[in-house]
């Protein structure tokens, strides 16, 4: 009955001690080595073939890499596809464990907030250090707008360096905040099903209430599955196309 | 950037960074606060300028304001 409950996360078993800290295989790691394994199989399964008219399932990797590097391709131009690799990754292992969570009785990885936390902090870091790679110290134009008078600048490069700060935790809070609510929406009006089922048969009838809710809920879930891991690969395509071309 | 698919999607976005940037301006001030002992200033000005960048965020999100450019000059791009 407790809606928190499913997001408890267990140990398994222990790995290793590592200054008195014991790292332990916990549920979380296995969620995220299923859906390694189910991207691995369909990536593996859709190329094996490789025919020319393409099967379900080489169909389905087709659409999904084409949905990515067009994304990619028109918020960050031709120069942005060398982040592919980590962009279609970042978009298939959030979308993956989003629709694995939705699944009763497992877990679901991205409701934590220290997962979406080193999601958002990779693609800052890399946003950040490929910046400072590429255009040296040309990046800090970033947070300089053009055409500002001189007086103000101080103000306003203030505020865009806070907002540039910001990017991380709006990318890693809306990813989580949208699964855990979800998730305990879910659970709740669950709970209203079996409390209502145990007053008899009025209980019976008032349960039919929350339980269409509850499926109607579940594909509204799915919905915000896809719909999140789109938004987190999109928004990693407009960061990233900061670092390409910070004086826009 | 149109990059929200459906109306959920996009205004939970732009909640999301209003309220981003205000936690962010209250971590930061409230630790400036305690490694200088300066309470309560930090907070109160990192608070507000939290909250400008946080609506700036949203303007940019909503594609009100263009990126980083508040006056496009002519002579550059």
């Amino acid at each position: 009955m407790d809606p928190i409950h499913q997001f408890e996360i267990k140990n398994l078993f222990p790995i290793a001690h590592i200054g008195g800290v014991e790292i332990a295989f916990t549920n979380s790691a296995l969620f995220m080595l299923i859906a390694l394994a189910l991207i691995l199989l369909l990536m593996l399964g859709a190329t094996s073939s490789r025919a020319m008219v393409p099967g379900r399932l080489q169909a389905l990797a087709e659409m999904s890499y084409e949905f990515i590097s067009s994304a990619l391709r028109s918020s960050a131009g031709s120069e942005g596809m060398k982040f592919l690799p980590l962009v279609f990754s970042l978009f298939m292992f959030i979308l993956v464990l989003n629709v694995i969570g939705i699944i009763p009785y497992t877990f679901t990885v991205t409701s934590h907030i220290i997962i979406t936390v080193a999601f958002a902090l990779l693609v800052f870091l890399t946003v950040v250090v490929y910046g400072f790679a590429k255009h040296g110290l040309h990046f800090f134009k970033l947070f300089v707008p053009s055409g500002i008078p001189i007086y103000i600048l101080p103000l306003v490069v203030f505020i865009e360096v806070m907002s540039f700060l910001s990017r991380p935790v709006s990318h890693s809070v809306r990813l989580f905040a949208n699964m855990l609510a979800g998730h305990i929406t879910l659970k709740v009006f669950g709970g209203f099903v079996t409390m209502l089922g145990a007053l008899g048969f009025l209980g019976w009838l008032g349960a039919i209430l929350p339980l269409s809710l509850t499926v109607a809920l579940t594909a509204l879930e799915l919905l915000v599955a896809f719909l999140q891991a789109y938004v987190f690969a999109i928004l990693t395509c407009i960061y990233l196309n900061d670092a390409l071309h910070p004086g826009h | 950037m149109n990059a929200d698919p459906s109306a959920i999607a996009r205004g939970f976005r732009l909640s999301t960074e209003l309220v981003a940037g205000v936690l962010l301006g209250a971590a930061i001030g409230w630790l400036l606060d305690r490694w200088l002992g300066i309470t309560p200033w930090g907070l109160i000005v990192f608070l507000l300028l939290g909250f400008a960048a946080g609506v700036l965020n949203v303007a940019r999100a909503a594609g009100v304001v263009p990126k980083n450019t508040v006056d496009p000059p002519a002579s550059e791009r």
